[in-house]
């Protein structure tokens, strides 16, 4: 039962487009939910695992699609190279925005890496080759082997195979020798260290590994959403990921995506004029999260499955 | 010269305000309040509505604060004494949780286009000795200075604040010696969002009022209680008013740097300075 599930859930998933043929947006919101569950599986990994908190994630989002863009349409690189890039630059301002991580905690790194995240889009606002204030239009498609990317559907299976691959690498690297270090630390770090753990080292990992989530969904928001600009990357959209991860369930593997898709589909399929109260019915959501479901909605499924589990154990 | 020191005394004393709320919340609640700015648009929001409806602007201010009390309360005494016991990340999750309510309830009540609020004075700026003084600069400043007083009356002279600074120096002594913490708790709630109140009227003529034009007055508040020392109330104070001149000087000579200026200043704060100018120093703050 246990290996069965995953792969009937696999052929469901490939199969989506196939019954929403007719309707492409829905396919679009899909896919960014998607999207936003690559980057915020980062954060995931950061707050649920490391124990950090980050309030500039979405400026990681910014610095990874804005290089991979960058790279397509100045640099007329194959977009698997573009693809690289943005993740590696994501990485490379990991690094310099754990370092803060290293001496902070708390509070301050939460008002740390939020102003942090605003330095990066002030100077995404002022560099020239980013389109500065008016945003970069008209950003290729992803293209892979020869082949454009050029609609939803197609888009759809990129977007799956990366969310796969990083759900995939994050459930390897929570059992990991350097995830093991990173819940010890999360839960004690005077305890870990006293076991011979480098915090430095496991902090600035924790960062990069995050931030190259974050590239990575920063690199296939750019590609199919095809505009950018360094607003829409602000605080809002890191206090987004960062109700994402904890509506989903901070430290579950599958939670982003649940987190995700709700956020997402529930934002955009609200009729219009009700949009602005999505946040309201998300505040309470979180607040109610925050006090009764430490493991958030995916606890639900949590309970239900150990309600399962139990009955088979009585049957027996 | 003497302008931009009045006029970053005036944005000063807006940033001084929020960070004044912010510190007061953390000192003694332990509990970083991240909706502090959204609870002062929220609250700029419902004054306009009054003075729209032709009720005379001090009455509005007044009865904004008295709103901001009365949800400050209703707050403490619903939600945040349960959420102080849980984690850091929870508090922060639940402040931010409230930043989204109150921006969506703004938002749905009085719409996301910006609005012109009126200013307190009507009129051309003052000459006074080669300074050009505007109105609005001068009654935030003065109501900044006002409150400031009050605040450090409270906190000094009367039974309640010498409480609460107990309570900020040591929650265990505090409950031994009999203090009432709850209602010490409800009251810097209530007060802090009181300055909420007070501190979105003031700023509201000077941007345009929407739901979202807090945001950066709450980081900059951020900014200056960390320069402060995020410990004392006189450090968000000082730190409000170095921070509003130094932006403005900024402005003027290096205008290429002056929205990055501040937040680079603050990390380099936190992790050089952590105890900011007027903290305490602690061994350990987590």
């Amino acid at each position: 039962m246990k290996k069965i599930t995953p792969i009937i859930l696999l052929i469901i998933a490939l199969f989506i487009p196939v019954f929403l043929r007719e309707r492409p947006s829905l396919i679009y919101y899909i896919n960014l939910s998607m999207i936003y569950a690559i980057s915020a599986q980062g954060l995931n990994l950061l707050m649920g695992i490391a124990g950090q908190i980050s309030l500039g994630h979405a400026a990681f989002m910014a610095i990874g699609g804005y290089t991979s863009a960058i790279l397509v349409m100045s640099f007329h690189l194959p977009f698997i190279i573009a693809l690289i890039g943005g993740i590696l630059v994501a990485c490379a301002f990991g690094v310099i925005i754990g370092f803060p991580a290293l001496r902070l905690k708390g509070f301050y790194l939460a008002i740390a890496t939020l102003a942090l995240g605003n330095v990066v889009t002030d100077i995404i606002k002022r560099l020239k080759i980013t389109g500065g204030d008016y945003g970069l239009r008209n950003i290729p498609p992803p293209s892979l082997f020869g082949f454009e990317l050029q609609n939803n559907l197609s888009q759809f299976y990129l977007v799956l195979g990366c969310l796969l691959l990083v759900i995939f690498v994050t459930r390897n690297f929570i059992k990991s020798k350097s995830g093991m270090a990173l819940q010890a630390m999360r839960d004690s770090e005077t305890g870990a260290r006293a076991v011979g753990i480098n915090i430095s080292n496991y902090k600035l990992l924790a960062f990069i590994v995050a931030s190259a989530f974050a590239g990575l969904g920063g690199v296939l928001y750019a590609h199919s959403v095809t505009y950018l600009h360094p607003t829409n990357f602000g605080l809002g959209f890191s206090i987004d990921l960062l109700a994402i991860t904890i509506i989903g369930g901070i430290g579950t593997l599958w939670g982003v995506v649940l987190g995700s898709f709700l956020w997402v589909l529930v934002r955009n399929l609200m009729g219009t004029g009700l949009e602005v109260l999505t946040g309201v019915l998300f505040g309470v959501i979180l607040i109610l999260v925050v006090l009764f479901l430490p493991r958030g909605l995916s606890e639900i499924f949590f309970r239900i499955s150990n309600r399962f589990k139990s009955k088979e154990v009585q049957e027996k | 010269m003497l302008n931009l020191v009045f006029r970053g005394l005036a944005t000063g004393s807006i940033y001084s305000l929020t960070a004044m709320g912010i510190v007061l919340v953390l000192s003694t609640t332990n509990v970083m309040n991240f909706a502090q700015g959204d609870m002062g648009m929220f609250l700029a929001f419902i004054a306009f509505a009054l003075i729209m409806r032709n009720f005379p602007y001090p009455i509005a201010i007044i009865s904004v604060v008295v709103i901001g009390l009365i949800l400050g309360t209703l707050l403490e005494r619903g939600l945040m004494s349960k959420v102080r016991k849980t984690s850091h990340l929870g508090m922060i999750i639940v402040t931010l949780a409230l930043t989204m309510i109150l921006e969506g309830l703004a938002g749905y009540f009085f719409g996301t286009t910006p609005l012109l609020f009126p200013p307190l004075l009507k009129g051309p700026p003052i000459q006074f000795a080669g300074v050009i003084l505007d109105r609005q600069d001068l009654v935030s400043l003065a109501i900044s200075g006002i409150v400031v007083l009050i605040l450090f009356i409270i906190l000094y002279r009367t039974k309640i604040g010498i409480a609460s600074r107990s309570l900020a120096e040591d929650e265990y002594g505090a409950r031994l010696l009999g203090i009432p913490i709850k209602s010490i708790y409800t009251f810097i709630w209530a007060a802090s969002f009181g300055l909420a109140g007070l501190a979105g009227v003031m700023v509201a003529p000077k941007l345009s009022l929407e739901p979202s034009f807090m945001i950066v007055i709450q980081l900059k508040a951020f900014i200056a209680a960390v320069l402060g020392g995020m410990s004392s109330v006189v450090g968000a104070v000082v730190g409000g008013l170095i921070l509003g001149v130094l932006e403005n000087f900024i402005a003027y000579y290096i205008p290429q740097i002056k929205d990055s200026f501040s937040l680079i200043l603050v990390v380099v704060v936190l992790l050089l300075l952590p105890e900011g100018l007027f903290g305490r120093r602690q061994a350990r703050r987590a």
